[in-house]
């Protein structure tokens, strides 16, 4: 019953270490190989502009830039921060596209742009967030009907590897009845989903909402009511943990959400099965990967550059005024051209902060390398040992440090 | 014209303002057993008596002895500091044994390789009060090689305010000692090559007739463990747990490094109480520092504000700390590394609050807690039970929806009947019911869940009358991760939960909605 028996011979996961429920893997995307657990940063490939701007306006476009290595920004090669991008349907509203625009952007894969240069694993979210109201893609002179057929078709025009169903995620304040409601439209949209993409070569993820073990195997259960268990089993190649954006600032509950999915997933025979959280970062992935989390996607790089912090580690920031560059090797820092424009010689602000915020990536995509070297080392004393040196160290952290070594790693005594 | 000036020591006053930090005889014997380890004593013994002329205090070790330049350091001020600081001598401070100066004759008689040395002091707290140096006289013969030791009597000790010899007793010496001195030394957790020393304390019988001799060793030692709950009303109070001796690693931002080695246990009251005491009990939980692995002061707010210090009790040792002249207190608070103790310390004690096994002598004192409170519930039950069968009709006393429903139910023909008897929203079992005849003691509310979000006990209720049953999801985690400490399943076909708490208890369900279907 695992993932070898499904359709396609190049998706699958494979677990190489575990340290108590932490896990490190390769996940096989295409042909794209990603270490587990990974980060896909979140990248708005459409933000306003033309096929000659990488269709890109703002910190968006500096970024794309940084991804295509272009002479603007020295052309230093930084693909290796891009070995897999998550970017979402629903972005196509954030820049009032016009329809024209429109058809000429989903006319060709993102892929296959001529002048765009990205070969990682491209991720695209079907954005059950933000179409849950108005159940319509809205241009500045058209409005597209969305429903799961317009979203994959959407996902497909793209180039993705990985997809989504269109789901309906919950809040938390959600009574039960909500609850079942949007798990039933959910496995509707599965059930489409499902017939859509069979025999296409992507990656499939199957869309789970909850917040403890009861409230995923009742999501669960209602999605297989009407897909049958069969498929529920065979056909998907991830799971996707959704709706925790709102919880993102307690962490204990993030850690009960994931830990209880892995829990509900190991119960339903989908140990085998990677799952991706959606929407969490920063100082939350060494706490999720450790009590069972494979990949994240997140845009809290940016955010934390929009607002003019500079990413000392994955835990901590500083205000961009008072950083010393030459405390970080990374290739930003190590670049003069890009130093300049981070201390505010640049001819656009979007180039300041594209460069702080891609060494804000720089600093979580190397600190989930790091996690993945602990969970590596023989036994949890790698993982542990981590924890000791850096989330523990925090006072607002320490206690959730404390939670997952206790709970997934065997505790400290 | 300039001149140049040199501060002038009075030597003297020097010497009363040492010994006037001390006050209690059994400090006396605190610095003694600090000598006596430092020479090396496998045995110690200390004798006082209370005599007409005055007290007496005699304390006498198998240690190595003094030649002159040691007992030089016995008299002098500070002089014992050209001993090798690194060394794990105690005294090396050299300001404790001044105290001995406080009394009316200190006899000092000591053999060290085949030399026998006696120094008499007379009078030295009344010349050092007449602003006259005290001066000793030594006398010298030679003994037979090999019999090494010291003996020393201090007669007329000047005690403070109401710490005269005559108030010991063996019981307050026994844990003063263990509490205060080399007696209860931690040291022994941390070398394997620990140096054993065995006291004992004898009392004149004017003092203390209880017992003959008193003997204590010098390892400060944890009441034994007890990982799981006991019986009874209070099963957590003597849970204990031991945490084995860490050496912690601290590092100051400029560099500065030291060692603290700290050993501990958690426990409740009755573990507690096994341990040594002197001075108020619940004064001495928490977390001690402690030099020469001998506590001094508390920092108990390294443990974080949720946790109560009470029960802890660990000693952190760390040779960076310093001291007082009287040892009661740590000189260096203000240096960075006191600062960087604190800060490990704290860290190190927060993983301690983590281990589940904490946790779960916490959940087991609540629900102990719990069910104390749900056993002084049944008597107030059994009260309004009784009011009920003593007054002649029924009157309602609030209007809450769900007990009208109820009442609506019984009227439109639902069955059984369950009349509401007695409703008091403030208290925890809030109504009482009547069904075929018996009352049962019961909770009403709006939902199932809410009785579980307010945090009500199930032991003390027959029957929960409810509207719905709220978020089957919520059921299902309680059913999950149990309530209170107990299993509890619901049965919701049948209306029933079963909860299993120590004792089986069978709750009944009542949906007021589904008596209208
Ligand atoms: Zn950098």
């Amino acid at each position: 019953m695992g993932f070898k028996q499904k359709q396609h011979d190049n998706n699958g996961f494979e677990i190489a270490n575990q340290a108590g429920a932490a896990r490190t893997g390769t996940l096989q995307v295409g042909d794209t190989e990603l270490k587990t657990p990974n980060l896909f940063p979140v990248v708005n490939f459409y933000a306003g502009g033309t096929s000659s701007s990488l269709y890109g306006g703002g910190i968006h476009r500096t970024m794309k830039e940084f991804m295509n290595g272009d002479e603007v920004i020295n052309g230093g090669d930084y693909s290796e921060y891009f070995d897999g991008v998550m970017t979402s349907v629903a972005s196509l509203t954030d820049y009032g596209i016009t329809k024209e625009r429109y058809e000429e952007y989903i006319d060709t894969p993102i892929k296959e742009r001529d002048l765009f240069d990205f070969d990682g694993v491209l991720f695209i979210d079907s954005g059950g967030f933000k179409f849950l109201g108005d159940k319509t893609l809205d241009g500045s002179d058209f409005e597209v009907d969305v429903d799961q057929r317009t979203i994959i078709e959407i996902q497909r025009k793209l180039g993705a590897d990985l997809v989504l169903n269109l789901d309906r995620p919950i809040e938390p304040d959600d009574d039960y009845e909500t609850r079942i409601q949007k798990a039933r439209m959910t496995a509707q949209n599965v059930d489409q989903f499902l017939e859509l993409t069979d025999r296409q070569k992507q990656t499939r993820y199957l869309t789970l909402h909850g917040y403890n073990y009861s409230m995923l195997n009742t999501f669960l259960t209602e999605i297989e009511k009407v897909i049958g268990k069969n498929r529920v089993h065979r056909e998907f190649d991830g799971v996707a943990l959704g709706s925790l954006v709102p919880l993102k600032d307690n962490k204990g509950k993030l850690i009960t959400a994931v830990s209880d999915c892995r829990e509900v997933l190991d119960d339903w025979g989908f140990d085998d099965l990677p799952l991706h959280v959606l929407g969490i970062s920063s100082s939350a992935i060494p706490l999720l990967a450790a009590v069972g989390a494979d990949t994240f996607d997140s845009s809290s790089y940016l955010h934390a550059a929009i607002n003019g912090k500079y990413h000392t580690s994955l835990y901590n920031t500083e205000p961009l005024d008072d950083v010393d560059f030459s405390n970080c090797d990374c290739p930003v820092c190590s670049d003069d051209k890009l130093v300049n424009w981070m201390e505010g010689d640049a001819e656009y602000q979007k180039d300041k902060l594209g460069a702080v915020s891609m060494h804000n990536l720089i600093i979580q995509k190397e600190e989930i390398s790091r996690v993945r070297e602990a969970i590596s080392k023989s036994g949890t004393d790698g993982l542990i040992e981590y924890f000791e040196q850096s989330l523990s160290r925090h006072k607002s952290m320490q206690q959730h440090a404390h939670r997952v070594v206790n709970d997934s790693l065997g505790g400290y005594f | 014209m300039s001149t140049t000036k040199t501060p002038q020591v009075n030597e003297v006053n020097e010497f009363l303002e040492i010994a006037s930090d001390f006050e209690d005889p059994l400090e006396v014997i605190r610095e003694s057993l600090s000598n006596s380890y430092d020479a090396g004593a496998t045995e110690v013994e200390i004798t006082i008596r209370d005599r007409p002329i005055g007290s007496e205090i005699v304390i006498e070790d198998d240690g190595d002895g003094m030649d002159y330049a040691d007992l030089e350091s016995f008299f002098d001020l500070g002089n014992s500091t050209k001993r090798d600081p690194s060394s794990d001598a105690i005294g090396y401070k050299g300001h404790g044994t001044k105290i001995f100066y406080k009394s009316e004759e200190v006899l000092v008689n000591t053999s060290k390789e085949g030399t026998n040395l006696r120094a008499q002091m007379e009078q030295p707290w009344e010349k050092l009060n007449n602003r006259v140096m005290p001066e000793y006289e030594v006398r010298e013969r030679s003994v037979k090689e090999g019999n090494n030791g010291t003996h020393i009597r201090i007669t007329g000790f000047k005690s403070g305010r109401g710490f005269s010899p005559s108030s010991l007793t063996y019981n307050k010496i026994e844990h003063y000692l263990k509490w205060k001195t080399l007696a209860g030394s931690t040291a022994h957790y941390f070398t394997d090559d620990y140096h054993e020393m065995d006291i004992y304390i004898t009392l004149g019988d004017e003092i203390d007739d209880t017992q003959e001799t008193l003997k204590l060793d010098n390892k400060l030692e944890f009441p034994d463990e007890q990982i799981e709950p006991g019986e009874g009303k209070f099963p957590e109070s003597r849970m204990c747990k031991h945490y084995p001796p860490r050496e912690l690693t601290v590092e100051t931002d400029d560099g500065d490094t030291a060692i603290i080695e700290v050993v501990g246990m958690i426990g409740g009251k009755d573990a507690r109480n096994e341990l040594p005491t002197y001075g108020k009990h619940s004064a001495q939980f928490g977390i001690w520092l402690a030099k020469d692995y001998i506590k001094v002061e508390r920092v108990n707010e390294v443990i974080s504000h949720d946790n109560e210090f009470l029960h802890f009790f660990f000693v952190a040792n760390c040779q960076d700390i310093e001291l007082s002249a009287n040892r009661e207190k740590i000189r260096n608070k203000s240096s960075s590394i006191y600062q960087a103790i604190k800060e490990e310390l704290s860290h190190y004690l927060s993983k301690i609050a983590s281990d589940p096994w904490f946790k779960d002598y916490l959940n087991q004192r609540r629900k102990a807690k719990l069910s104390r409170r749900a056993e002084s519930q049944q008597s107030s039950v059994e009260d309004r039970e009784k009011r009920i069968l003593d007054r002649e009709q029924f009157t309602p006393s609030n209007d809450a929806e769900v007990v009208l429903g109820l009442e609506r139910s019984n009227r439109e023909g639902a069955l059984p009947k369950i009349v509401v008897e007695d409703y008091d929203p403030s208290v925890e079992v809030n109504a009482l019911v009547k069904q075929d005849d018996s009352l049962y003691a019961s909770s009403i509310h709006h939902k199932l869940t809410d009785h579980f979000e307010a945090d009500k006990p199930l032991e003390s209720v027959d029957k929960i009358i409810c509207w719905s049953y709220g978020d089957p999801d919520q059921l299902s985690e309680l059913e999950r991760h149990g309530y209170h400490g107990g299993d509890i399943t619901f049965d919701l076909n049948t209306g029933r939960i079963e909860y299993q708490n120590g004792r089986k208890h069978n709750i009944h369900i009542v949906s007021v909605e589904q008596r209208f279907q």
